[in-house]
């Protein structure tokens, strides 16, 4: 206001002036505008989402309302509808991820029944069209045990609980679905030859019981008043010495069950043995209703012709030729029937659709002749490990690189390869100049680098072992690659040759473990094209315990990938590289003992041998065990090396790369529970720091970059979550001269550690920092909460050196003033509106714009976007207005030239006077 | 008198066990052995520290002293770029049976700073070692001799692991009540009217609008017509 009045004179001029000054102010905030939001029409310009809902368990079509739909229950206890033509979530609804969310029934009549939980169970009425919650009533059983192998089943509008106990009874309960009233309470029937082989297919209960030789087949209604027991001497259907029951993968028709290769039902309280065979003991059996009568349908992946289905009439057990084909160009892994609805046309045809669900979580729809339909990639929903790639650059660029590569030569082929690149250069322009810019928008961008390398290619490895490459811009799957054998828990990706170096290809590699061996299993892979490169998939005979990829490349500009083994073996991968294994260190933490070992790798001429050097116990006396191990993103750049004060003195970062942060928690006998982090150089095995955190449970989301540290933990006494936050510093004098390499292992010294802890007001599910290429932007902080919201906050907010109230030169660095709670500012939110469900992890990576930096959140949902922590200072505004500045800069030339040759008249004329 | 005292040595511990970050106390014995000259074995004596109390912190070092032959196993490590490596073994009161560190300098450093290492055990508030770092001293002081044995120059800390701060929303909230003191305070003393505030404001504006009023006034004559 001082700056004001001063303006303000009291005449019309100065209060023009004044204005003329407050606009200026406008122009002024508006270009250092703080908040980072985006704009409304900006939404899905550099973002998208996609939904998900995971390997589905139960699906049934909804035949009832007009809109058609999907309904499907999934291993994730997501409900949802799925657009039967598109394959689009309709709607969702996500229930706990623990066992009490867990879905045991799915039921469609006019409305949609579901049963949750594991006792107490919920059960719910939904609105099939829009998925609106009508009803709900829950029931808790008094017993707990042996709920288990409980089945629910609706029958004539009746819910039926069951609750099997093995050798002695079973109990059926009979509830309205819709009130939950008990009509006919509990009935416990006599059953001692129920075992945990028995299959149920509604309303019998059938088991295999008896001794060997002399087993018998017995079945029950569960639901009749009078207890009826069908029994039948095993021997009759089958002869094989281990019978095996297994239900009908969908079946909407007659009660039955599959004996081995066998289908049987019950019809009129007896067995009734069909005379259709099932092809493969891996089949998936379903038996469906349609218009000419109920239809066994088979599926199975043949070795020989690829995804297999046929269809057998069940009544004259004949062939249906229309449905049923095979296609070897499907790659339908263990496929499995999850619902399927057969009708007629017009023409007396059958018509069937048909909801495959495979082994590695995809869903497909297939309609009549092996039209799929859809495909739904569930396997995204659990996505374990993503790495982003650089895209090769095109044929040109490459060109004018090696053109520029070549040293050797005579100076007339250096002048002819200069000739054919540049004629090369207008050969490329001419045909997008005559192609025009229609064309170019309908085909799909070429792989290739764009000018700020924006566009890159998303390796995301899932639980279920398939691996997808994805573009980042379109979030569209380019490729996908599935491994049965991947057990994908602790597996890690390493992009060992980037696209940069033509003719090599790129090169990522992905270590995990067998799944039935728990030995290594890695798999070698062109992440631009998802084949198989180099080892391709590599089975070892040994358990691995640490993996690196070896800061050196060899001729060829591979990376090698160093494995330690549980003997403390080294391999390397390829062998040529052993020679170049020198200064390479290690350390393995164990989870359960907290033992931290750190190895020194050493090449001796003939192999690299790993040496134990240092090793620490973490485990405070055997409670503690170790959660998180965080150390430095491996190619990470570090900007400045220092902090500038006040008074023009450096604060000196304390930029160890080998420091490592190790989580650990534990009961207490004084405080409950504990929360210690220590930081240990990786190299030396010295401990940096270490702090304890009293009564505070589950440390996680570790962050590290640079000189600074975070992580949360769950504060048990005030019941909040609580940042802790770290830096360290050398103090006002640099250690090492600028420019000599640091060493972990030169001698003693602490550094000075600045802590703070913050309170977060939300329960954060994930954290990440944002990357960029050179580290010159700011470092924001990117969290994500159970809300479904993603919060960019700047390091600023987290800094520990903030003070209560900063004295002078404080203010003058420009620090926060401390407060206790962290703000969370809805502004800061960068998914807007786009809720995401269960947020697991965040991705970042840099782009070649310094400004930007690439964000992937992975979880239920998947969703890419970009950030600038600093703004866009090296990009134009989305809506820069180059048609204005250019009718500028033609006036303004047009303006020179004109007043030039008036100048000039003028002149001429003065001259004559 | 009496009763006084004691309650002021049992305040004094108290006070002192908070600022040690110990809720435990008890003795602390190290045991080093070293992997130079063993003859067969991988790792041989070579000292004890023993600490009386963890709360007071004050080590007993007992270490042998390094004849040629460790010297010149040392050196031959030296030339080999290779690794001195010590392992510490630490029994409490607690842990009898004993916890087994590693730790390894460079033995060419170590050689360099004339046999003088640092050596930082960490201790948990519950008395539990988590860690037993031997780092080289930064001293480039000639080997000690003494009658052809070379003394080992050793220093040991122990460091205790602090609690972690807390946020800190008790005096954040007393500067709040202190801010808003301050704010009352200054409202108190600017109670002018709003006119006495801004006339420099408003005064202009009204002489502007008197000035473009006078100018003009047959544009507004005709108006009313």
């Amino acid at each position: 206001m001082g700056n004001l009045s001063i303006n303000l004179k009291p005449n019309f001029m100065g209060l023009l002036k004044c204005l003329n000054s407050i606009n200026w102010f406008i122009v002024f905030f508006s270009l250092i505008n703080l908040s980072m939001c985006i704009y409304e029409d900006q939404i899905g310009k550099f973002d998208w989402r996609q939904s998900y809902v995971g390997r589905i368990k139960f699906a049934q079509f909804d035949t009832v309302s007009t809109a058609r739909k999907i309904i499907v229950a999934t291993e994730e206890n997501v409900l949802a509808a799925l657009n039967l033509k598109t394959g689009q979530v309709v709607w969702r609804h996500v229930f706990e991820s623990t066992s009490s969310g867990n879905i045991q029934l799915l039921h469609l009549s006019d409305q949609i029944i579901t049963v949750t939980g594991s006792n107490p169970y919920l059960v719910r009425g939904w609105d099939l069209s829009t998925g609106v919650l009508i009803w709900e009533w829950g029931l808790t059983l008094q017993k707990n045990e042996h709920t288990d192998f409980s089945e629910w089943w609706v029958q004539n509008g009746l819910l039926v609980h069951m609750v099997p106990k093995f050798g002695s009874h079973i109990e059926v309960s009979v509830y309205n679905v819709a009130t939950g009233h008990n009509r006919g309470a509990t009935s416990k029937l006599p059953a001692v030859w129920i075992n945990e082989g028995c299959v149920l297919s509604p309303p019998y209960y059938t088991c295999i019981s008896g001794s060997p030789g002399n087993q018998l087949l017995l079945s029950m209604d569960v639901t009749s008043d009078a207890v009826q027991i069908i029994s039948k001497p095993l021997a009759e259907y089958t002869t094989a010495r281990n019978a095996n029951l297994n239900p009908f993968d969908t079946n909407t028709v007659i009660p039955g069950f599959l004996l081995n290769e066998k289908i049987i039902l019950i019809r009129g309280n007896k067995f009734e043995a069909i005379n259709i065979a099932v092809s493969e003991p891996s089949a998936s059996v379903a038996l469906v209703d349609s218009a000419s009568g109920p239809l066994v349908l088979q599926t199975w992946n043949d070795e020989a012709k690829g995804f297999t289905l046929t269809a057998h009439n069940l009544v004259s057990g004949q062939r249906v030729n229309e449905i049923g084909w095979s296609d070897r160009s499907l790659s339908i892994p263990e496929p499995e029937l999850s619902a399927v609805i057969c009708t007629k046309t017009a023409r007396e045809q059958h018509v069937c659709r048909i909801l495959v669900t495979a082994a590695d979580d995809a869903s497909h729809l297939i309609q009549q002749e092996g039209r799929v339909l859809w495909t739904r990639e569930e396997a995204l929903a659990n996505v374990v490990a993503v790495e982003f790639v650089d895209l090769p650059v095109s044929d040109l660029d490459a060109a004018i690189e090696s053109e520029f590569d070549q040293k050797e030569g005579s100076v007339l082929a250096a002048f002819t390869r200069r000739l054919q690149s540049q004629f090369q250069q207008l050969q490329g322009a001419v045909r997008t100049l005559l192609a025009g810019d229609a064309a170019a928008a309908d085909e799909p961008p070429p792989l290739v680098r764009d000018y700020f390398n924006l566009h890159k290619i998303m390796v995301l490895l899932t639980d279920a072992g398939k691996i997808f490459g994805m573009d980042n811009l379109s979030g569209e799957i380019l490729w996908k690659l599935y491994e049965p054998n991947l057990n994908t828990e602790a597996a890690v990706m390493f992009t060992r040759r980037s696209a940069r170096h033509p003719p090599h290809d790129a090169y990522l590699t992905i270590v995990g473990k067998h799944e039935e061996t728990g030995n290594g299993l890695i798999v070698s892979l062109n992440p631009i094209r998802g084949t198989p490169v180099g080892e391709q998939t590599l089975h070892l005979d040994v358990q691995i315990l640490q993996c690196a990829v070896l800061y050196k490349a060899d001729a060829q500009k591979l990376h090698a990938l160093i494995l330690l083994d549980k003997d403390e073996n080294v391999q390397i991968l390829p062998e040529s590289s052993a020679p170049l294994v020198e200064n390479m260190y290690m350390h393995v933490a164990d989870r359960s003992s907290a033992v931290v070992r750190g190895y020194a790798l050493r090449h001796d001429g003939e192999r690299v041998s790993a040496k134990n050097i240092w090793s620490v116990d973490l485990s405070g006396g055997g409670s503690q065990r170790v959660v998180w191990s965080v150390s430095k993103p491996a190619a990470e750049r570090i900007h400045s090396a220092g902090r500038v004060l006040p008074d023009r003195s450096v604060l000196y970062k304390h930029l160890n790369p080998n420091l490592v942060l190790l989580l650990t928690e534990g009961p207490d006998p004084v405080h409950k529970d504990v929360v210690v982090a220590t930081c240990v150089d990786g190299v030396s095995g010295g401990v940096l720091s270490a702090h304890v955190h009293r009564r505070a449970r589950r440390p996680a989301l570790p962050l590290h970059s640079e000189h600074f540290l975070a992580y949360l933990y769950y504060n048990d006494k005030q019941r909040r979550h609580e940042i802790a936050t770290l830096e360290l510093y050398e103090g006002p004098e640099r250690w090492v001269p600028a420019g000599a390499a640091f060493s972990s292992l030169r001698g003693a010294r602490a550094p000075h550690v600045q802590r703070h802890a913050y309170i977060v007001p939300a329960a954060p599910a994930a954290a990440a920092l944002s990357a960029t290429e050179r580290s010159l932007t700011d470092k924001h902080v990117l969290l994500a909460l159970s809300t479904g919201a993603i919060v960019e906050l700047p390091w600023a907010l987290l800094e520990p050196r903030r003070a209560l109230s900063p004295a002078g030169e404080a203010r003058e660095e420009g620090l926060v003033p401390y407060a206790p709670e962290l703000p969370l500012p809805a502004e800061a939110v960068v998914n807007y509106n786009a809720t995401l469900l269960r947020l697991t992890r965040i991705h970042t990576a840099p782009s070649g714009l310094e400004s930007t930096s690439l964000v992937l959140a992975t979880g239920l949902d998947l969703f890419y976007t970009r950030i600038a922590p600093s703004k866009t200072f090296d990009l134009l505004k989305d809506d820069f207005d180059y048609y204005l500045i250019s009718v500028v800069l033609a006036a303004l030339v047009l303006a020179t030239y004109s007043t030039k040759y008036f100048a000039a008249r003028k002149m001429l004329k003065m001259a004559w006077k | 008198m009496q009763q006084f005292t004691l309650f002021f040595v049992v305040h004094l511990t108290a006070l002192f066990a908070s600022t040690a970050c110990i809720d435990y106390d008890g003795f602390l014995n190290m045991k080093l052995e070293h992997s130079l000259n063993c003859n067969d074995e991988k790792f041989c004596h070579r000292g004890s520290i023993t600490l009386k109390s963890i709360r007071t912190g004050v080590p007993i070092i007992d270490q042998i002293l390094f004849n040629e032959k460790h010297l010149e196993a040392l050196k031959k490590l030296a030339n080999e770029d290779e690794f001195y490596s010590i392992k510490t073994t630490i029994t409490t009161g607690e842990n009898s049976k004993g916890t087994e560190y590693l730790s390894s300098v460079k033995a060419q450093a170590f050689l360099e700073n004339g046999l003088s290492d640092v050596i930082n055990a960490w201790i948990l508030p519950n008395g539990a070692v988590i860690a037993v770092n031997f780092q080289v001293a930064n001293s480039t002081q000639p080997l000690k001799q003494a009658t052809n044995e070379y003394k080992l120059n050793s220093k040991f800390y122990l460091r205790y692991i602090e609690q972690a701060p807390v946020p800190d929303t008790a005096s954040y909230i007393q500067k709040m009540e202190r801010d808003r003191e301050a704010r009352e305070k200054g409202e108190m003393k600017d109670n002018r009217s709003f006119l006495a505030k801004y006339w420099m404001y408003i005064v202009p504006v009204a002489i502007f609008v008197m000035i473009s009023g006078a100018t003009n006034p047959e544009a507004s004559a005709p108006a009313g017509r």
